[in-house]
């Protein structure tokens, strides 16, 4: 695919802190409308890589390429890259609907027209009846969904998400999941979702990667990255299998 | 609570209120001689002489426009400037330079300013004064601030550049509101350091300035000691005045959260 046809491209990125190697010039292109899970360890770089791709830290060498224009020098709020952190980070002095508000504000869209915008987000996310409650006063994944909401709004380029739900339950991170499906495909939505979590890879992107010690793998299909030994699947299907043959039969009733 | 402990809290509260009550007494008495236990006579004359001497409420306006200006100016900058510290990449070592202006008392400091302060033509005017006071107080609020530039408060403004916010915006609309709380601390803090300023205020101020402690250290000097006790009443109103609001303040937040909780 050439590069033109490319949203985002990322060529030869690196970056340390001090002697310390964080990222090993990594390559990464993402087309419109596509969702990249990238699989990583804790201090594998996935934060880093986000963070300078929206403008929040500033790479060694390297070139970012948003729409075919080169964005190393542009000032994040220049980008249209949103970058959304594990916790929801709402604004706690501002009720859901003045956040979710919030960015199209900083864009100066008139009164009505963001009224419209916020209400109509707010039905997408089913917490209309939440509209003027302070960040305080909802739950762990309803903030989550605030914290989408508020991103999704402003229609950005990109959104980077930095395992936006490692801090959610089971069950409320298993909505989320869901959700974010939802309004990836509703808003054709072009993402780079890194996670830690194996199965919340696979669920979310509709391309994979692994990044281990700086160094990005991309894999060109599901089935290349189910295959290879280094992502882990095979050994969780293995693992499975076994409780499935182990298990006792009296179990079954 | 047990009878032990309402006894020891009593005696605490006596230990603290005995100091006013017995500057307020002082305050209005007349004639006070050796061996009586109180003074001998009682009059309002000394808090009447505030409307007479010039001297006392010059020194009240004078200490109120210094340590408000002061405080102010100091809580906003260090604001600022902590926040500058916290974004940069010598962080460590600013931070450790806003705690070198305390490693000597104010008045070892001022003695080394002195020369500046008097090629600069500073020194005997209040705003020698009060440009020492300040640079007294903007390394206390940039030590106050350290904690609140912390990774979260970063992070919010960071959200709202990716948002599409200007770093002024990110300040504006994200860090201020939420620093409005720290900022009022602050300017009290910063307001009684500078109210209570003796040493610097008389070194740069060369007993030019009379601010009210200089004129309570006169009093005491001349053994006017029922003007020295006016002074002192002065002195200790608006301090009293900060920590009645800042209860009150206090209070309406613990409140205000409990009904959010419910």
């Amino acid at each position: 695919m050439g590069t033109t046809e490319k949203l985002l491209i990322v060529k030869e990125l690196s970056k340390k802190y001090g002697s310390e190697k964080v990222l090993h010039s990594l390559d990464l292109e993402l087309a419109s409308g596509q969702v990249l899970s990238i699989l990583g360890r804790s201090g594998s770089g996935k934060t880093t890589l986000l963070k300078i791709i929206a403008g929040l830290e500033i790479a060694d060498t390297g070139d970012i390429f948003l729409n075919q224009k080169h964005i190393n020098e542009l000032a994040p709020q220049h980008r249209n890259i949103l970058y959304l952190y594990q916790e929801a980070l709402l604004f706690p002095h501002l009720s859901v609907a003045e956040n979710l508000a919030f960015g199209l504000r900083l864009r100066k869209t008139p009164a009505a027209a963001c009224a419209q915008k916020v209400a109509q987000m707010l039905e997408e996310l089913g917490l209309s009846e939440q509209a003027h409650k302070m960040p305080d006063a909802l739950s762990g994944g309803q903030r989550q969904r605030v914290a989408f909401g508020r991103a999704l709004i402003v229609q950005p380029k990109v959104v980077l998400l930095d395992e936006p739900f490692g801090a959610l339950d089971a069950q409320t991170r298993q909505q989320m999941q869901f959700l974010f499906k939802k309004l990836a495909q509703a808003h054709q939505i072009t993402a780079i979702f890194v996670t830690h979590d194996l199965k919340e890879a696979l669920l979310m992107g509709d391309h994979l990667a692994t990044l281990d010690q700086g160094q990005l793998k991309v894999y060109p299909s599901k089935a290349a990255f189910i295959e290879d030994a280094e992502t882990g699947v095979m050994a969780e299907l293995a693992f499975w299998e076994s409780i499935k043959t182990d298990r006792p039969t009296g179990h079954e009733n | 609570m047990t009878k032990k402990y309402r006894l020891l809290a009593l005696l605490t509260a006596f230990l603290l209120v005995f100091p006013i009550l017995f500057v307020v007494m002082l305050s209005l008495g007349k004639t006070w001689s050796y061996p009586a236990l109180l003074p001998e006579h009682w009059s309002v004359a000394t808090w009447s002489s505030l409307f007479q001497d010039q001297r006392i409420s010059q020194g009240i306006v004078l200490s109120l426009i210094i340590s408000i200006s002061v405080g102010a100016t100091a809580s906003f900058l260090s604001l600022l400037l902590a926040r500058s510290i916290a974004y940069s990449a010598h962080q460590r070592q600013w931070l450790v330079g806003s705690y070198l202006p305390y490693l000597v008392s104010p008045v070892v400091l001022a003695a080394a300013w002195q020369y500046y302060f008097l090629r600069l033509g500073l020194s005997g005017q209040v705003q020698g004064v009060w440009l020492a006071q300040f640079l007294i107080t903007l390394p206390f609020g940039v030590i106050f601030f350290n904690s609140f530039w912390n990774s979260h408060i970063r992070s919010l403004e960071q959200l709202a550049a990716t948002l599409g916010g200007s770093p002024w915006q990110g300040f504006w609309l994200v860090s201020f509101p939420l620093a409005k709380g720290p900022l009022l601390i602050c300017f009290f803090q910063s307001f009684l350091i500078s109210w209570f300023e003796y040493g610097l205020t008389a070194l740069i101020g060369v007993g030019k300035v009379q601010t009210l402690p200089l004129l309570v250290f006169q009093y005491v000097g001349e053994a006017n000691i029922f003007y020295a006790a006016l002074a002192s009443c002065l002195l200790m109103a608006p301090p009293l005045l900060l920590l009645w609001i800042n209860k009150r303040l206090v209070f309406i937040r613990s409140e205000g959260m409990e009904d959010q909780k419910e």
